[in-house]
């Protein structure tokens, strides 16, 4: 019985052995691999500072009222605007249909808007459209509606309470002619050029705009580095899919602490010349300068030239 | 009896348990993947699409090894400077660039002085005048950021042939350096032409793949076409056009014989020689049609590959002889065709617009290249044997008459840029880059090229 008991654990200690050694060896070979990726600029904000940048036109405007421009132009009807806008007018209210309660409630919602605009940039105009309720008063408020990409809702009200019964008899239909009408036509940058009313958008750069690359992983730098002294051998136009993979140490300094190690022998003399290629690169671009608060990261690593699609 | 029932009450309890325990080892190696990877392997940084770029090398004149060989190792030098910038994938550094003078080329070079300069690769080498009067030719290659020689040869010739000397280590550069065979040591036979346009003179004419030690085969009393390189020996056969119909010719270079190929009635053209240089194929005219028909050289045997009421032309064999390719217009228009070496079906493999002919098989196999015409242009391309990949290299008012180099890398074809002018040879990468014009003594159309000398 001992006997045969010290054989289950001597197989079972072979066999965790085994098993495990073989996981060892074969899986700590698949290494982390770390794929080429772009730096993005990332800047820390409070929750504060959240709120203010995805706050409203109010607060933004009210904040910084003067960004764009020192002197603000007399103000004076920006006449394509108003065509526009009043004949588009008519349309959006027929698109949505606002029955007459909710003008009562909607001007109430919509005071404070009028008088934002007013706070930028046309102080001038506001009183006479309030007083003028028939004609200019709708140019403003719907101008600065759209601008505020709250186009349809906001303007009806007020259209309405200037106009108010003739245009409601019609029938709440959509029609798909109109559609185009529906559309914002006019020069984005009509504000500033302007210069009668200040441009909100006073950031350098836009929603999609990005910032120069500044290589923020020491990944991204070696890379930009190596790549200037390879010259990578012409391989035809049948593609061989060369990979040349080298173990390298580095030294603080960014120099290299001994030769590259190649990773395996190249297979075609093509290979063998891609590999080359990539070893001369390494030793010639040294000493690479990349941020030393990752020294741990790039003192020893594993840089793969390749030309595979993955 | 006792203990085998005991056996076999042990199994049954322990292979469940078994079971269950190797379940568990599995488990247990797939925890080590997670914690075992990143613990034993370093980081690996994926470096993708570089682009290429010509290698820079620098190449020092070679050293004369008498005070009167300092001609020759210049020459020589010249000559591989030469070669490795034309073919565009090496960027010779200009030698005022240099700081150090290779005067020893025994001792290894101070590689921090190449190092300065960008240079990539070294050539170091020496030319000897020996005492029997030969040549001896010696030269290294360095890699310059690991200070390892790459190569290294010495050659022996008569002082006549130092151009070949230059050709045969440009050669060995290239293939260290590239990982292909070279293609400097080759020569290019070519229809050089003369005089005014309306008379014309075209000779045979024989010269280096770089332009240099032209030589003339035929004195231009007849009009020749077509001439084709055997791949095996230092024949050529070519089209002229005698008293009567033109005929299929065979020219020796070495003894300048000449001899017509068969006697057949009616036109023969466009041939060409087999891989193994035993037969030559060609087109024989019948009526109105023509075929193609192969003819032994040694038994002058003559075997028919089609018979179509079509124009089947300009034949030429696969490198490993097994299957040709040919133009024919049995489907309405001039297109591209492949058919076993031995005849039977042929399989169309041009479907573009326009018009293909004049089809040759790479050296290598992997490609046909073709002459397409179409949208009032000539242009050069490839195509794959079978007929995908095809891509166009060069377009204009005439190019025409591709062939390959020994390595099938590049190719080079004629254009003639219209008005009163005439042609001039071009070389070109098959992939469509490094377009250079080849130098000729006069206009010159048909380059043919011939395998490497050595």
């Amino acid at each position: 019985m001992k006997v045969k008991f010290d054989k289950t654990l001597a197989a079972s200690i072979t066999l965790h052995v085994l098993v495990l050694g073989w996981g060892i060896v074969s899986f700590s070979t698949k290494a982390l691999e770390m794929p080429p990726e772009e730096s993005v600029p990332v800047d820390v904000i409070s929750a504060d500072q959240l709120a203010h940048v995805m706050a409203g036109m109010k607060s933004g405007k009210k904040e910084n009222p003067k960004p764009l421009v020192e002197k603000v132009a007399d103000a004076k009807p920006v006449e394509d605007a108003v065509g526009k806008i009043t004949e588009k007018a008519p349309v959006v209210t027929d698109t949505a249909p606002p029955p007459p309660p909710k003008v009562e409630e909607k001007p109430i919602e919509k005071k404070p808007d009028p008088p934002k605009p007013v706070a930028e940039a046309k102080p001038k105009e506001e009183p006479k459209p309030i007083e003028k309720k028939p004609d200019p008063p709708k140019v403003d408020p719907i101008a600065e509606a759209l601008k505020k990409e709250e186009k349809k809702p906001p303007p009806k009200p007020q259209v309405q309470a200037a106009t108010p019964p003739p245009q409601k008899p019609k029938e709440r239909t959509f029609d798909q002619s109109k559609i185009a009408a529906l559309l914002d036509k006019r020069d984005p940058s009509r504000q500033a050029v302007a210069g009668e009313t200040l441009n909100s958008n006073a950031a350098l750069g836009l929603s999609k705009g990005k910032a120069a690359d500044n290589s923020a992983t020491w990944g991204s730098m070696f890379q930009s580095q190596v790549e200037r002294c390879w010259k990578k051998p012409y391989g035809g136009i049948e593609s061989q899919n060369p990979e040349a993979a080298f173990t390298i140490r580095l030294k603080r300094d960014g120099t290299l602490e001994g030769m590259p190690a190649p990773e395996g022998t190249p297979a075609t003399p093509y290979l063998r010349v891609y590999q080359e290629s990539a070893l001369r690169a390494i030793i010639e671009c040294q000493p690479y300068n990349l941020p030393a608060a990752f020294f741990d990261e790039w003192k020893y690593f594993a840089p793969v030239f390749t030309e595979r699609k993955t | 009896m006792k203990p085998l029932q005991m056996t076999e009450k042990d199994r049954t309890p322990v292979m469940p348990f078994r079971l269950s325990r190797r379940q568990l080892l599995s488990g247990m190696a797939s925890l080590g993947v997670i914690t075992g990877g990143p613990a034993f392997g370093q980081k690996r940084l994926i470096i993708p699409e570089g682009d290429f770029a010509p290698l820079p090398i620098a190449i020092p004149n070679f050293v004369a090894g008498t005070p009167s060989d300092g001609e020759v190792a210049v020459g020589v030098t010249q000559v591989i400077t030469n070669n490795l910038k034309r073919s565009g994938l090496f960027a010779p550094i200009d030698q005022a660039a240099y700081i150090e003078k290779v005067v020893n080329i025994d001792a290894a070079p101070q590689f921090a002085n190449w190092k300065t300069i960008s240079a990539q690769a070294l050539v170091t080498g020496r030319m000897t005048r020996q005492p029997d009067g030969r040549l001896k030719a010696e030269f290294r290659l360095w890699d310059v950021a690991t200070g390892q020689q790459l190569t290294g040869q010495q050659y022996f010739t008569s002082p006549e042939y130092w151009r070949r000397i230059a050709h045969i280590i440009s050669d060995q550069i290239y293939e260290r350096l590239t990982g292909e065979k070279g293609y400097f040591d080759s020569r290019v036979v070519f229809v050089d032409e003369t005089g005014a346009k309306e008379r014309r003179v075209k000779k045979l004419a024989l010269m280096d793949q770089d332009g240099a030690n032209v030589r003339y085969l035929t004195r231009g009393t007849d009009l020749v076409l077509t001439p084709r390189f055997s791949p095996s020996t230092q024949e050529i056969t070519y089209m002229e056009f005698g008293q009567g119909d033109p005929r299929v010719y065979l020219y020796n270079i070495e003894t300048g014989q000449r001899e017509i190929v068969g006697n057949f009635p009616g036109m023969s053209f466009s041939p060409r020689f087999s891989p193994d240089g035993q037969r030559i194929i060609m087109s024989l005219q019948q009526g109105g049609n023509s075929n193609l028909f192969v003819m032994d050289l040694r038994s002058k045997s003559t075997t028919r590959l089609t018979d179509t009421p079509a124009i089947d032309t300009s034949p030429s064999y696969a490198p490993d002889g097994t299957r040709l390719c040919f133009e024919s217009d049995r489907g309405g228009k001039p297109q591209i065709y492949v058919m076993p070496a031995t005849g039977g079906s042929a399989q169309r493999i041009s479907f573009g617009d326009g018009t293909y002919s004049t089809p040759v098989w790479s050296p290598r196999g992997d490609y046909i290249a073709f002459t397409k015409q179409g949208g009032g242009q000539f242009s050069i391309g490839i195509i794959k044997p079978d007929g995908s990949g095809e891509r166009i290299l060069t377009s204009g008012f005439h190019n025409e008459g591709p062939t390959f180099a020994p390595n099938g890398r590049v190719l080079m074809f004629f254009r003639d840029p219209g008005g009163s002018g005439g042609p001039s040879l071009f070389t070109v990468d098959i992939s469509g880059r490094n377009e250079q014009r080849v130098p000729t003594p006069g206009f010159a159309s048909d380059p043919a090229w011939s395998p490497l000398l050595s």
